[in-house]
């Protein structure tokens, strides 16, 4: 029983993770069709600046942190300013593509002036001490994994209802042309969207960094490979698609790390990408995405 | 006496002309190039057959296809598998299951089983393929490449992983595989001109549209990425053939996006556009090499600048899709540069 309890909160804090960048790929889907796959490198972006707060000899946490998040919401933005505005009318394959095309160029640039090899990163260590409550062991980073994304879900879903920026957004998911005739200004409705997610990369940033302690040019690359796969199966964006894809991924991907043979460890991604498939195949458009219609609208 | 309509007649004075032009570089290289030219110039042929097959299917059916360097590594190692002598893969395979470490066939049967075996393959996975919409599609293919990269690394036993599989016979040389590149073009730009190329060209554009006309699109898909991943396994065999040595790395990421950077660069939908990235990228990518040595230009020692060609293969995606969607040839094929405007 113990076990099972164990296993289900580690799926949780797997989920949580998985969510918390889901989220960050699916508020910018819903708006312009884009999958930005460039955000793995914004979360790269994070993890540099705590390497230049390192090398300035600033220690203070909470420095360190707001420093990373404001860093990623920064190159978020500027993103969208640059690579991403030319595109902004194109069809979801021309946005995919730019997505990789800047996040090849963002992964070389880190190579380039930085370094190729990791650096460590010992400032967030401190946020990583075991607890153990009634027999089961868990680290406090997933405690605050799990809560951050509670917190973040529950305030963002405050943001979308209650604010006249949050409506916009939401409607310009729906119709991006009548939000424009209300009187509100595109590209604020973009840059909020990209600020946002450049947030919940940076925040997503914290907790990758504290787990693994280095950062190198394709730090972002896998969490945001599996994030943009939680995406799709939950139903490409929706935001309450992308959570649920979030903890469904976390799910399986810890049932896999359980349930198959020590032998086959190699294999897990394997088979988490082909359950994933298996998914689509069964709803080709995702679990929470309405059925789409594929002729003219008038 | 086959009838050809007048875009196939057009399609074939395109493919020679494309003919013309593959030949004409790969015996300038035969015959000024140095040893080291002749292996950069077979590797940038083996990428265009990549890039070919990843036309017919990309753009035929305009669906982004990821999986297309697994595909390649399926029929590299089907096919070295089959070819290594004996005594060969006892050494390096020792462990090998079914008895793949006790037979050995001549280069053209090893291809035939190659081929088949991805054909076979690609034509499962492609029943459920065909039948989802644009990123759900990617992502599926996306799933494919990552599933058989881990099959890859995980029997050991069979494919090495990461380590060099070796000891495959050289058999093909650069006039070859110009000669396997020509038929390619040729293949493809026929199916592109036929009528199951101009009706899923036609479902691409307007999917509800040609379905009602009675288009079989979920037919003619399937028919494009099985002749897509039969022009990749193709690809992947010309290059464990020249090669003697191949391993799991070169059928990962890396590659997907340099061969898909080509195709975007030339223009996915037509064949011109696939030959002329190709070309543009790899001798291009070779020059930004050059400078990432650090070399001294005009007097001035430039830096050791690593990574640069990273960068450079990035913009051009970027560029590309912000100015050029359709690449730079778009819709046009060699021919139309050529013929004077009478439509």
């Amino acid at each position: 029983m113990e076990y099972v309890i164990q296993q289900t909160l580690n799926a949780l804090s797997f989920g949580a993770e998985y969510a918390l960048l889901a989220l960050g790929l699916a508020i910018v889907f819903s708006i312009m069709g884009l999958v930005n796959f460039a955000h793995g490198e914004i979360i790269a972006v994070g993890g540099y600046t705590m390497v230049a707060f390192a090398s300035l000899a600033i220690g203070n946490p909470v420095i360190v942190m707001a420093g990373a998040i404001i860093a990623a919401m920064l190159a978020s933005l500027t993103l969208e300013r640059v690579a991403f505005r030319p595109v902004r009318k194109a069809d979801p394959t021309t946005g995919l593509l730019t997505a990789f095309g800047v996040s090849i160029v963002l992964q070389n640039i880190f190579l380039m002036f930085v370094s190729p090899r990791p650096i460590a990163v010992t400032s967030l260590y401190f946020l990583d001490w075991p607890i153990e409550i009634a027999g089961i062991r868990l680290a406090s980073l997933q405690v605050f994994e799990t809560l951050t994304t509670i917190v973040v879900i529950v305030a963002l879903m405050l943001f979308l209802r209650r604010t006249v920026l949050g409506l916009a957004v939401r409607a310009a998911s729906l119709d991006f042309e009548m939000v424009r005739l209300t009187g509100i200004k595109a590209n604020r409705v973009f840059a909020m969207a990209f600020l946002i997610s450049g947030l919940l990369a940076g925040l997503a940033c914290i907790f990758i960094m504290a787990r693994r302690g280095s950062v190198d040019p394709h730090l972002g690359f896998d969490p945001v490979l599996k994030a943009f796969v939680a995406c799709v199966v939950g139903g490409f964006g929706s935001l309450p698609g992308a959570v649920l894809g979030g903890f469904l991924l976390g799910a399986v991907e810890v049932a896999m790390l359980v349930m198959l043979p020590q032998s086959l460890g190699g294999m897990t991604d394997a088979f988490v990408f082909m359950i994933v498939a298996l998914i689509l195949i069964w709803r080709p458009d995702g679990i929470l995405s309405p059925a789409v219609e594929k002729g003219d609208k008038l | 006496m086959i009838r050809l309509s007048a875009s196939q007649r057009s399609g074939l004075v395109g493919a020679a002309l494309l003919a013309a032009v593959l030949v004409a570089v790969g015996v300038a290289t035969l015959y000024f190039g140095s040893r080291y030219q002749i292996r950069l110039v077979y590797s940038a042929y083996v990428n265009l057959i990549v890039v070919l097959g990843l036309q017919v299917f990309m753009g035929n059916a305009r669906i982004t296809n990821l999986s297309h360097s697994a595909f390649m590594g399926i029929g590299a190692y089907a096919a070295a598998l089959c070819v290594t002598p004996e005594n060969i893969k006892k050494i390096s395979l020792p462990a090998a299951p079914w008895g793949l470490a006790d037979f050995s066939l001549d280069p053209v049967l090893s291809a035939a089983i190659a081929i088949a075996i991805t054909a076979v393959l690609a034509f499962l996975l492609g029943l459920f393929i065909v039948r989802l919409t644009s990123i759900g599609a990617t992502i599926v293919t996306l799933a494919v490449l990552v599933i058989v990269h881990a099959v890859f690394l995980y029997r050991t036993d069979i494919f090495k992983g990461n380590q060099a599989f070796f000891g495959i016979p050289q058999v093909f040389d650069l006039a070859w595989v110009v000669g396997i590149a020509i038929l390619a073009v040729i293949v493809c730009r026929l199916f592109r001109e036929s009528r199951w190329g101009i009706q899923l060209r036609a479902s691409a554009d307007d999917e509800v549209g040609a379905a009602a006309m009675g288009v079989e699109i979920y037919k003619l898909r399937l028919i494009a990425w099985v002749l897509g991943a039969v022009i990749l396994a193709v690809a992947g065999i010309c290059y464990a053939y020249f090669l003697g040595t191949i391993s799991a790395r070169p059928f990962y990421f890396n590659h997907v996006f340099l061969t898909l950077a080509m195709l975007i660069l030339g223009g996915m939908r037509t064949v011109t556009g696939a030959v002329l990235g190709t070309f543009l990228i790899s001798f291009g990518l070779e020059g930004v090499r050059y400078l990432e040595t650090g070399p001294v230009l005009l007097g001035i020692e430039l830096p050791e600048a690593l990574g640069l060609s990273g960068i450079a293969l990035g913009a051009v995606i970027v560029l590309t899709m912000a100015f050029r969607p359709t690449g730079i040839m778009g819709n046009r094929e060699i021919e139309t540069l050529f013929a004077r405007k009478t439509f």
